[in-house]
């Protein structure tokens, strides 16, 4: 390639930084607001009054907007803000149209502000992570296509023969996401804002998890993973460790991953088998995961003393550690013995933050530090007050998990004590206010990562005052040959250069494990054994329900009995499938902050 | 079946998942420390805990240049007797107590262990968390060092070249080459600046991908085909029984195993005393019987002689115990046998008593039985209850 590249008549072009520019001072002032959000309802947890005893700001609608700015706003930018710098480099070209990056960007900072003001009114579909209305959904996809067009434009285009890894996860992560968000948002419509999910009961549980656990697989994983793919090599000037491991992990990653969301219910209604499917394939997505973690930090071999100088390897090499962390644990957690535990429980909570906190934060300080001063054609401002985000973000996170790791176990075995007399030992409230001084070391541990983030600001700030933005960054590369009959390739490297292959056996890679579960689930009907009492609710029921769903209590309580010797005394009989037939959407919960 | 179980004992072992299924892999479950949660935990994060120390043991090994070897070799063999001894105290411990569990049923149990075991592994916890900062603050000290080194004897650096191509046990367990040979495992592509090797794969991490597929292929089996693993269902029930089996043989023991037939009139004052305690707990009785038993918008007068379900000893016991279909709630899971009995007793010294704001009868009229056949027996029985 080097040898025809030089005989080839260059071409110049430029490339656009100031789409990169807007993605990410959306990204630091998003994620900003997301977490004091975040903080605003942990303090809730055990200082109600700061709700203000208004409706908009209690929990219950607190969190629903918490989790979305800081998956699609937060998240979100950064990684579009790390695909627009990243993508056109690794291409060799500038962004197919700039008019459609610019739609893509409006487009996707209109759905968050219009998330930021009906989520606190209480429009809200009750399927978590998927909680906005019809409109805003159809926006989305709308605005995810536009992306999509602009992106393979520029791959078509391109000047590099070659698709680097990061491209193979921008297509994966695409199509995965379009398909996700179109299943999970098939409703019924009864009003301009108000919708019901198409699906119900059982049913719906297994789409929602289908959807929420491969949220967080293709848009706060393998989004990551592409920033790490590009800007890991980049900043410590190192080789990526292996090309062998990359094709592995990435393949057996987006399969294996789309299969595991029933972990998200085991011991619930749904039925057995579902739940199996979803335990082992949670535990073959150890090494898959590991395979990124481990191409991240062999990378650096060789480059260890630069780790103690620069602060955005720092960051790398935090965020790497804790997508390992998170990665090993999660499939722990989807054992059934283990999720008996930690299922319900603050424990889930402090092993999604070390992923949030640590694997996807700090990922995005990290390209902001080093995205920004390239920008404008200077050196980070003081690379001390970064250090020092780095170490109060590090702490931040300690602080936060360990405690809310404690309280889960400790509630969780609380809730499961009986007396000799094989009566509860515990009243719920005890077990709740048992640890309630978790909670306040957890809010501080969270303070103290935002204070980090601040000090991000007033660096980023700083290092923009002092250097000049380029708007249009020059580049020069030699337009691709037609391939001459050259030896025989490896069979992967063929692939490399068909994006359109890629993207359809991506596709169909990601859809088997949805099919397989979701399939048996809608049409055998032994799945759902019915229940003759189970009646359709009343307008008066219905209309209870639409409150339950408006004020978020699914995000506090469950409408789930485990077959579990200790709920079974406490909230009585397990539930079964068939008395959920009529729920749209189910309100099962994740989290029994209050009880059953 | 004895296959199985050999095959998923050793993958949990190389998992370190150890709280999984086996529980109910075969045989009668023995209680020990392994069936608790909370002490498998333990147990995982000691032995994680111990792979850290290991690993940072070896960096401190390795971090060590010519002129400090000596010293750091005696603080390394330190460690590593440190490491031993926690080694030998881990198991030793766990087995220790499995023996003595049997025999300190009484003492206090503290996340379902008794309190000896769990302070032991919180102190084992707490001494590996110790070891780690020790050899951290070593690491720190060292790279220090080696700085200054670097910068002073720049010279001395290449006649240790060799020693950087040679290979230690952590290099072979990923299978990495010295970073001096990488131009032979370069691809020659280049994407913006990016070059690529093509190491081999770490073989732990390929073996330990093949162990998960197994894994999956067994517990697959072991649920969905032949059914030898329990389902939700089955564990359940499973786990209600072993239940009731220990709560009839603790009840045996204390003598407190009254139900609806065998229940009579306590008269002890302590039992009347202890009834009108839990009746007057505002989260019980009073909300709807009001605290003086007149009755309210929801509940009957228990003070009169009308009853909707019965009005003996044995009636009233069974209608606090499962609750009615109007709307008394069930109270078996919130009181004892013994406390029902006392509580029944109690309601029955309310009558004749003259409430504030007593409610219409309800139900049908009840006349007390003569007198208790024998009176002698429920006397005994009462007294037996108060032990």
């Amino acid at each position: 390639m080097q040898e025809t590249n030089q005989s080839m008549q260059v071409e110049k072009f430029y490339y656009d930084n100031k789409i990169v520019k807007a993605f990410g001072y959306a990204t630091v002032i998003f994620g900003i607001v997301g977490m004091i959000v975040g903080l605003w309802a942990a303090i809730q947890m055990y200082y109600p009054a700061i709700s203000l005893n208004l409706a908009p700001t209690t929990f219950g609608r607190l969190r629903p907007l918490h989790t979305n700015a800081i998956i699609f706003a937060f998240v979100g930018n950064a990684s579009f803000a790390g695909i627009y710098y990243s993508l056109q480099r690794l291409c060799k070209a500038r962004m197919w149209s700039d008019k459609l990056s610019w739609i893509h960007f409006w487009g996707w900072q209109l759905i968050i502000v219009a998330a930021a003001i009906t989520l606190p009114l209480g429009l809200n579909n009750g399927a978590e992570y998927a909680e906005l209305i019809w409109p805003i959904d159809i926006a989305i996809a709308l605005v995810w296509i536009i992306f999509g067009i602009n992106m393979f434009g520029t791959i078509i285009k391109r000047r590099e023969k070659h698709l680097y890894v990061a491209i193979w996860f921008y297509i994966a992560t695409w199509v995965t996401v379009a398909l996700l968000h179109i299943v999970r948002s098939i409703e019924l419509p009864y009003s301009a804002t108000g919708s019901y999910s198409w699906y119900a009961g059982v049913q719906d549980a297994l789409v929602q998890w289908w959807y929420g656990h491969n949220a967080v697989a293709f848009f706060l994983t393998t989004p990551v993973l592409w920033l790490m793919y590009y800007f890991l090599p980049k900043a410590a000037n190192r080789p990526v460790y292996s090309n062998r491991l990359s094709i592995i992990h990435f393949w057996s990653l987006i399969f294996i991953y789309i299969w595991a969301g029933p972990h998200h219910l085991l011991y619930t209604a749904l039925p057995d088998w579902a739940q199996s499917l979803g335990v082992v394939f949670s535990i073959m997505l150890i090494m898959p995961s590991w395979g990124g973690m481990l191409n991240g930090l062999f990378t650096l071999r060789g480059a260890w003393d630069k780790v103690r100088e620069d602060p955005v390897l720092k960051f790398m090499v935090v965020a790497i550690t804790c997508y390992g962390m998170a990665t090993f644990e999660g499939p722990l957690l989807s054992l059934k013995s283990v999720n008996a535990i930690s299922h319900f429980s603050d424990w889930t909570i402090g092993h999604v933050h070390i992923g949030g906190l640590g694997w996807n934060g700090f990922m995005a300080f990290a390209i902001l530090y080093y995205m920004i001063p390239k920008m404008w054609g200077t050196s980070l401002y003081s690379k001390k007050l970064a250090t020092n985000h780095f170490w109060l973000g590090t702490i931040g996170i300690i602080i936060y998990a360990v405690p809310l790791y404690w309280a889960g176990f400790e509630q969780s075995l609380m809730w499961k004590q009986f007396t000799p007399e094989g009566q509860l030992r515990f009243d719920f409230m005890q077990t709740v206010t048992n640890i309630k001084y978790m909670y306040v070391a957890r809010s501080v541990g969270g303070t103290l990562y935002l204070i980090g983030a601040f000090i991000m600001v007033y660096n980023l700030y700083k290092t923009i005052a002092k250097g000049t933005f380029i708007p249009n960054e020059a580049a020069e590369a030699a337009p691709i040959v037609k391939a001459v009959s050259q030896k025989k390739e490896y069979w992967h490297r063929v692939i490399e250069r068909k994006p359109l292959t890629m993207l359809v056996l991506s596709l169909i890679l990601v859809a088997i494990g949805g099919l397989v579960q979701m399939i048996p689930t809608f049409l055998v009907k032994s799945n759902v054994p019915t229940i003759a009492s189970v009646k359709p609710y009343t307008p008066l029921e219905l209309q209870g329900r639409d409150i339950y769903v408006r004020e978020g209590c699914y995000t506090c309580h469950s409408q789930m009995i485990r077959p579990f010797r200790d709920e079974v005394a406490r909230y009585g009989e397990y539930s079964k499938a068939g008395e959920f037939v009529y729920d749209h959407p189910f309100q099962w919960g994740s989290k029994r902050t209050g009880p059953d | 079946m004895r296959n199985y179980l050999k095959y998923i004992s050793g993958l949990i072992a190389i998992l370190l998942v150890c709280i999984a299924q086996p529980a109910y892999a075969g045989g009668p479950p023995a209680p020990s420390v392994f069936s608790n949660p909370l002490a498998v935990t333990f147990i995982n994060l000691m032995l994680l805990l111990l792979i850290v120390i290991g690993i940072l043991a070896n960096i401190v090994i390795g971090a060590a240049d010519v002129k400090l070897k000596k010293r750091i070799e005696e603080k390394a063999r330190k460690s590593v007797i440190v490491l031993l001894l926690l080694m030998l105290f881990n198991p030793a411990s766990v087995l220790a107590q499995a023996t003595t569990d049997t025999v300190t049923k009484t003492s206090k149990l503290i996340g379902g262990m008794d309190a000896s075991t769990f302070y032991v592994m919180v102190t084992v916890l707490f001494l590996e968390l110790l070891v780690i900062i020790v050899l951290l603050l070593n690491i720190k000290l060292l790279l220090k060092k080696e700085k200054e080194k670097t910068i002073t004897e720049k010279k001395l650096a290449v006649t240790t070249e060799e020693k950087v191509n040679k290979l230690s046990w952590w290099d072979k367990m990923n299978k990495l080459r010295p970073v001096s040979q990488e131009a032979e495992l370069d691809l020659g592509h280049e994407y913006d600046g990016i070059r690529e090797l093509n190491n081999k794969l770490p073989p732990w991490w390929l073996y330990g991908f093949y162990a998960t597929i197994l894994f999956a292929v067994i517990y697959l089996w072991r649920f969905e085909v032949s059914h030898k693993g329990p389902s939700s269902k089955e564990e359940y029930e499973m786990s209600v029984a072993k239940a009731e089996i220990k709560i009839q043989e603790y009840l045996k023991k204390k003598g407190d195993l009254v139900d609806e037939n065998t229940v009579t009139l306590l008269t002890g004052a302590d039992d009347i005393a202890a009834g009108k305690a839990l009746f007057m707990d505002p989260s019980k009785c009073p909300a709807c019987h009001n605290a003086d038993g007149g009755g309210n918008a929801v509940g009957p007068n228990l003070t009169d002689d009308y009853w909707v379900y019965g009005g003996n000893v044995k009636d009233i016991f069974k209608t606090i115990k499962y609750g009615t279909s109007k709307g008394m709630r069930s109270w078996k899971d919130d009181l004892s046998a013994k406390q029902i009995a006392q509580l029944t007793s109690y309601i029955k010294t309310l009558k004749g008593s003259k409430p504030v704001n007593p409610k219409e009868q309800q139900g049908e009229l009840y006349k007390e039985e003569a007198v208790p056949k024998t009176p002698a027996d429920s006397a005994t029985t009462a007294s037996a209850g108060n032990k």
